[in-house]
């Protein structure tokens, strides 16, 4: 295993997918955000979803910063490139109501997260 | 749809990927607009780009590879070589390494008696050339994971006709 | 079996003897090459396989020597761990300059042989063998067990000709053979027989048992037991394995499933200290049935009949529900959390009176967990159901394992069994003792009463004295130790339960000390639960004594179902709190009854005999509202406010770490050396107990030993069988003597 920890540390040479350094990936996620939190008010006005412009904004912030520990330049970008197009689905209204609604997973139950009630209900 | 291409535009080249080719002349090699009026900072993006950048090999594409988290953060692989049927000869199959998840609830489905299960892993079966390869597949998949079993080499072991009939040891058979 | 008469024949004839004293001759000088040959390497010799190179040892087959690069020759009859019978021809291939095709599983190479396994004359060779076997093989594919997994389906799609000459028209019917009755286990059909004969070879060679064999020649050729009688073996289920048709099929599992819809987790056995490696067939959360898979250091590639068809006890008597003890004296089911509260209350008033006792089928995570929470109650009675000596015995690791091996075992030459018999305690180790026995000229001997061992051994008696002649060096079986090269003395677990079993032990271990090799110990306890030798390594005391003198308020059973302890040793206001997976002897007598998983519900490290540790995967859910014993116990702790510190089984196995880092290397073996000190204060104490005894001396004490195969219908099957094999053995003796 001594192979694998040196792995661990080792870099690559790969080709770029769309930005080259960290920077412009940053800029990248960056701008994906603003346009994001401008057409939130359209996509709240044009969907007539249940839920105030502040609401989608902070569910938006928190979508990008669940991926926050992420460094790698290529998933950045793969990343940005998915949003871009979730962000394209929504504006030009190929989304349903129920699709922005998934964003808040308020039809998923959620599980339990804490020893006694996961081994009470027998799940994993 | 300004904004949407704002994103792309703003350090990516432009999209204006026109190649302009006069049908009436085809000796012409067909003009590029985009490089012949690129701007030099356009110029230097591309040849970026065609290049290689430096990341490390170690990376995580669980993010991206829209496995369900929870698929990701609790399941744990075992990375094995399937063992030989005991009830048949063959091994031709007993040579690749696999991967495969923590065994989840089955059930009989009720009306048709089909086998039925809530796991979406459990069918995925990938193969490997070596243990290296398929460690490499779940780390960057997030997956925790273990080795089960080693190649080790086979025992060589002498076969030999003539001990059936040996006189004077215990290898000659007795029943036929 | 003619030519040694014949020689004897000759001889006592006075004959012209100088023909035998050159045959003589010939094979002593053969027999002293082979002696010799081993010192130094032999040079290895080239042969070409389709036109590639190998380098193999000179004796190698053409079979072997083509499997080296890869190249698999289609058998039948071949199989590696059996001798060569070279008698179903399919392995016939080319070898250039030879006038014939050779069977290349019983022919050795030759420098220099080119063979060639797929040409002209190699295909045409197993086309005519191929057409010859389906001529005499009925089409019954589809209603046959062995298809989708059969060596004949799998070789006539590959080598056999796409068309057949047998034409019936005359309507006379294929060759047909009456099927035998030869168990509840195997199921024979023996018209689909194709002679083989690997089920002859095993049951003489490996099960050591004669009772197979072929009647007849030719076309009238038959395979069984001449006269009706039962395949009575503890390893008869291997048969199935090796028939490379459907003619000898699994009972139990006949028309069950076929093998494209089953899925298969590889997996331990548990229910005899080997730790047979299995690979568990599933569908729709049940096991079907269970395999042998191969492992060159515990169980080869068998599987001993309690292991195999046990299985069916998995899914009977099973506790589904967690059950509490109503005052009116009976179990009521509860949900989890009533059933934990009510443990919890009890602990609560116990006031660190709280006790442990580990059973047969104990996993070491669950063993763990369990000893946390009894320290943390402030308990500190932790013992196993299976008692050892006295005192610090196990302490030492090489004190309770089996030393040499069970792959060293087939290297010895003299070995000693005292008051153990491995036929039944330990099947598979027993047929590492036959192999060695067979093909390593072992000497054997037993302390202990007369048991029918599968091969020739010495029975020095039953005395207890015994083991001291021997261990001074007076008997005379102590010349053969000390002249062996590899001795062994083998201790029955059971026999150290003895109050003399602490000097029995300190006897053979300073004996040890004496008849000890470099690399090789010849020490061995043969323990006979798979979760002994995992309790006494994180530190669990053996024997049920202690708790007994403890006397604890609430005391934990963690699958212990052997009835070693009883109510009426407890006080009155003890709270037994009973986890496990079946309804057996615990549960009868528990407070509170909290249903744990089989060893095939859950991912769980078990420690075998000789002190390997492998892990069972979890091949099916466990049923009901059963839970992973050790979460059992982690939701305990949690309720009664003292949480263990781990959540998931990665945190316990890091515990377990700490605990013995050989716990968590999976299927390595950690050397365990002899201990040196400590024997001489037992010594003095005189082996004075009665006549040694083994628990398990015949077929039928085999096949109920534990709660699964208590549960099982198939084993009392096995049993019946037997006993009514033996009165029928009893009438016909009673009328002969008429």
């Amino acid at each position: 295993m001594a192979g694998r920890e040196a792995v661990k540390r080792a870099v690559q040479q790969v080709r770029p997918i769309l930005s080259v350094d960290r920077e412009e990936a940053r800029k990248r996620a960056l701008n994906l955000y603003k346009a994001w939190y401008r057409q939130i008010p359209y996509i709240v006005m044009d969907y007539d979803i249940p839920m105030t412009v502040e609401q989608c904004r902070d569910k938006l912030r928190e979508e990008f910063v669940k991926n926050r520990h992420v460094s790698d330049i290529r998933v950045i970008d793969m990343l940005v490139i998915k949003g871009q197009m979730e962000l394209k689905e929504s504006v030009e209204i190929w989304k349903q109501k129920g699709h922005i609604m998934r964003y808040w997973k308020e039809s998923q139950e959620p599980k339990p997260t804490d020893f006694l009630s996961k081994f009470i209900q027998g799940v994993n | 749809m300004s904004i949407l291409r704002q994103v792309m535009c703003r350090t990516a080249p432009s999209s204006m990927q026109i190649c302009v080719r006069y049908a009436s002349n085809q000796d012409v090699a067909p003009l590029d607009l985009n490089t012949a009026l690129a701007r030099p900072e356009e110029v230097e993006q591309r040849n970026k780009l065609s290049g290689k950048i430096t990341v490390p090999v170690d990376v995580n594409l669980s993010p991206i590879s829209g496995v369900p988290e929870e698929h990701v953060r609790d399941r744990r692989v075992r990375i094995h070589i399937p063992p030989k049927n005991a009830m048949q000869s063959g091994t031709d199959n007993l040579s690749k390494w696999q991967i495969e998840f923590d065994n989840r609830e089955r059930w009989e489905n009720p009306l048709m008696g089909w086998a039925s299960t809530g796991d979406p892993l459990s069918n995925m079966n990938v193969q490997f050339g070596s243990k290296d390869e398929a460690i490499t597949y779940c780390e960057r998949n997030g997956w925790r994971w273990f080795v089960d079993g080693d190649d080790k080499p086979k025992k060589e072991r002498v076969k030999n006709y003539g001990v059936n009939f040996s006189w004077n040891k215990r290898t000659r058979v007795s029943t036929k | 079996m003619i030519r040694a008469p014949l020689v004897k024949a000759l001889g006592a004839l006075s004959s012209p003897t100088h023909q035998i004293q050159i045959g003589s001759r010939a094979v002593r000088t053969t027999a002293v090459i082979a002696q010799q040959a081993p010192a130094k390497a032999p040079e290895k010799i080239e042969v070409f396989v389709d036109d590639i190179p190998v380098q193999v040892l000179p004796g190698t087959t053409v079979l072997q020597a083509a499997a080296q690069i890869g190249v698999e020759i289609p058998r039948f009859c071949y199989h590696e761990r059996l001798a060569v019978a070279g008698n179903c021809r399919m392995c016939l291939v080319e070898v250039e300059k030879s006038p014939k095709p050779v069977a290349a599983c019983a022919m050795p190479v030759m420098k220099g042989w080119r063979i060639k396994t797929n040409s002209d004359l190699t295909r045409k060779a197993r086309e005519g063998v191929m057409e010859f076997l389906l001529m005499n093989h009925p089409l019954d594919c589809p209603i046959c067990d062995q298809g989708g997994e059969c060596d004949l389906q799998d070789q006539a799609m590959a080598f056999g000709s796409d068309r057949s000459r047998f034409t019936d028209i005359n309507y006379t019917g294929k060759r047909a053979v009456e099927d035998k009755d030869i168990g509840p286990l195997v199921k024979t059909i023996m018209t689909r027989c194709i002679h083989c004969t690997r089920c002859v070879r095993f049951a003489s060679e490996i099960a050591g048992v004669d009772d197979l064999g072929t009647t007849g020649r030719g076309n009238d050729m038959q395979i069984g037991t001449y006269v009706e009688k039962l395949f009575l073996t503890e390893l008869s289920g291997n048969v199935i394995d090796l028939c490379p048709v459907g003619a000898l099929t699994n009972k139990p599992y006949s028309f069950v499933a076929r093998p494209w819809e089953i899925r298969k987790v590889s997996s331990i056995d548990v229910l005899d200290a080997v730790g047979s490696n299995i690979v568990v067939s599933t569908r729709t959360n049940e096991v079907l049935r269970i395999l042998p898979r191969e492992n060159e250091d515990v169980n080869e590639e068998w599987l001993a009949d309690k292991s195999r068809f046990a299985c069916d006890g998995l899914k009977r008597q099973r506790l589904v529900a967690p059950m509490v003890r109503m005052p009116n004296g009976e179990l009521q089911a509860v949900e989890w959390e009533g059933a934990l509260i009510a443990v919890a209350k009890a602990l609560k008033k116990a006031n660190g009176q709280v006790a442990g006792v580990s059973g047969q089928l104990a996993d070491v995570e669950s063993l763990v967990a369990l000893k946390d929470l009894v320290n943390r109650l402030e308990g500190e009675t932790l013992v196993t159901e299976q008692g050892f000596i006295k005192g610090a015995g196990s302490d030492v690791r090489a004190n309770y394992l089996l030393n040499s091996t069970i792959a060293g075992l087939e290297e010895a030459d003299a070995v000693l069994l005292v008051g153990t018999n491995p036929r039944y305690e330990a099947p598979l180790v027993n047929t590492r003792l036959r192999k060695a026995y067979v093909h390593n000229e072992l000497q054997i001997a037993s302390i202990g009463p007369k048991i029918d061992l599968s091969y020739q051994h010495e029975n020095l008696g039953a005395d207890a004295s015994l083991i001291k002649d021997v261990c001074s060096g007076t008997h005379a079986f102590s010349k053969v130790l000390e002249g062996a090269k590899k001795p062994a003395i083998i201790i029955g677990a059971d026999l150290l339960e003895r109050p003399d079993g602490a000097a029995i032990h300190a006897t053979i271990l300073d004996y040890c000390q004496k008849l000890k090799k470099k690399d090789w110990n010849p020490f061995n306890v043969l323990q006979n639960n798979a979760a002994q030798v995992g309790a006494l390594d994180v530190g669990y005391q053996a024997g049920v004594e202690a708790v007994i003198k403890a006397q604890p308020k609430v005391l934990f059973l963690l699958n212990a179902d052997a009835g070693k302890l009883t109510r009426e040793q407890l006080p009155k206001d003890c709270f037994i709190v009973y986890i496990g997976s079946h309804g057996d002897n615990g549960a009868s007598i528990a407070d509170a009854v909290l249903p744990g998983a089989a060893y095939t519900e859950k991912q769980a490290i078990y420690v075998n005999t000789e002190g390997r540790p492998q892990q069972t995967l979890t091949a099916v859910s466990p049923p009901g509202m059963a839970r992973e014993d050790w979460k059992i116990l982690r939701a305990i702790s949690e309720v009664v406010s003292t949480p263990l510190p781990y959540d998931t089984l990665d945190e316990l196995r890091s515990r377990l770490e700490d605990l013995g880092p050989h716990l968590t290397r999976l299927g390595e073996l950690e050397p365990a050396s002899l201990s040196e000190a400590g024997s001489q204060a037992t010594i003095s104490k005189s082996i004075n107990g009665g006549p040694i005894d083994v628990k398990q001396k015949e077929l039928r004490d085999y096949f109920m030993t534990d709660a699964v195969s208590r549960a099982s219908p198939t084993m009392a099957k096995c049993i019946s069988a037997v006993n009514k094999q033996q009165r029928q053995n009893e009438q016909a003796k009673q009328s002969v003597a008429i």
